[in-house]
């Protein structure tokens, strides 16, 4: 962080300081809308869970307690508000479908192929929920596996099994397509 | 630093967060190392694996807000306390530039030493007569009979 500490910019925001207000919204909002659009996978939808987080967040801030990294507290209210909206979409609950087998294609066939990388955003949305959420906390944003299991509140055992599945469904999925193609 | 690193550890390792050992947590991230290095030929395949999806994963596509989003979310941030405003706030900020507290606090202080002063001065037991000397001597006056002979 440069120069400034994140809990004395917090206090400032709190206070009404526009510059510091300013630099919260600028460092952590590519974040929050990223993590809302993979699990929304619409623009409009995003940018609103990213206005409802930061809406939160100034009603927070006041009793803020640095107990967690800003950007940790936000993509968890962020995927909060995410779930809710997916619930309301579609009552299915996704981590119980079953996974894809694997097929006989590797990733490095799949990656060969301008349909594949075209494609890579759809199957990361078809990801079950909550496998989603921590591959895009991980492998996507480059969280740590604490911080990650932190925002999406799990163990870190739980997200690493979310992680390997969400990975081998993933590979799977692209494998049986250009298998199918 | 972990000791009891195990190849299926470092298999789980790759499977969960990668090829990259960068992405792996810290606390093993230098055991897993080792024992990659060491034993390289059976990671081979899954590093490989690991790595094409890595590579996929990086050339995903990400639309950018737009750019009143920021903007959006910045009108509904809490404003600065309102300055005192008007004829009083400026003779105010003019008056008491650090806040109408310090004379109000002033005004306390003088009240309670007043009162200690008052209480310290009556349990001394001078009475009336040696207070109006006192008070006479302060103008150069000897006596209570000069006020008399000046009027």
């Amino acid at each position: 962080m440069s120069g400034i500490n994140e809990s004395d910019q917090i206090a400032r925001a709190a206070g009404g300081d526009r510059a510091a207000q300013a630099a919260l919204v600028n460092r952590n909002m590519p974040i929050v809308f990223r993590v809302a659009y993979r699990m929304l996978q619409d623009r409009a939808e995003a940018e609103d869970v990213t206005q409802e987080t930061f809406l939160r967040a100034w009603k927070a801030l006041p009793d803020w307690q640095p107990r967690a990294k800003f950007s940790t507290w936000a993509c968890t209210v962020a995927l909060n508000l995410c779930r809710d909206r997916l619930r309301k979409k579609k009552p299915v609950l996704m981590d119980e479908l079953p996974e894809r087998v694997d097929s006989a294609l590797r990733p490095e066939e799949a990656l060969a192929s301008q349909q594949g990388l075209q494609d890579i955003a759809k199957k990361i949305a078809a990801l079950p929920e909550r496998q989603r959420e921590a591959l895009t906390l991980c492998a996507l944003e480059g969280m740590s596996n604490i911080e990650a299991a932190a925002t999406m509140e799990v163990g870190v055992r739980a997200l690493e099994s979310l992680l390997a599945r969400a990975r081998r469904s993933l590979r799977a999925s692209l494998n049986t397509e250009l298998a199918e193609g | 630093m972990v000791d009891d690193m195990t190849k299926d550890r470092v298999l789980e390792l790759i499977a969960a967060y990668g090829a990259e050992p960068g992405g792996w947590p810290d606390d093993e991230r230098e055991s897993a190392r080792v024992l990659l290095s060491a034993e390289s030929d059976a990671f081979a395949a899954a590093l490989e694996d690991a790595r094409a999806l890595d590579q996929m994963l990086a050339r995903e596509e990400m639309p950018a807000p737009s750019p009143e989003l920021a903007e959006k979310i910045l009108a509904n941030a809490p404003a600065t306390k309102p300055e005192r405003a008007g004829l009083f706030g400026g003779l105010s900020a003019l008056l008491f530039p650090q806040g109408v507290r310090w004379p109000a606090g002033a005004a306390l202080a003088s009240l309670v030493m007043g009162l200690v002063g008052g209480y310290a001065y009556a349990s001394t037991g001078i009475g009336y007569d040696q207070a109006d000397s006192a008070y006479f001597s302060a103008f150069g006056l000897d006596s209570g009979a000069d006020w008399v002979s000046l009027e």
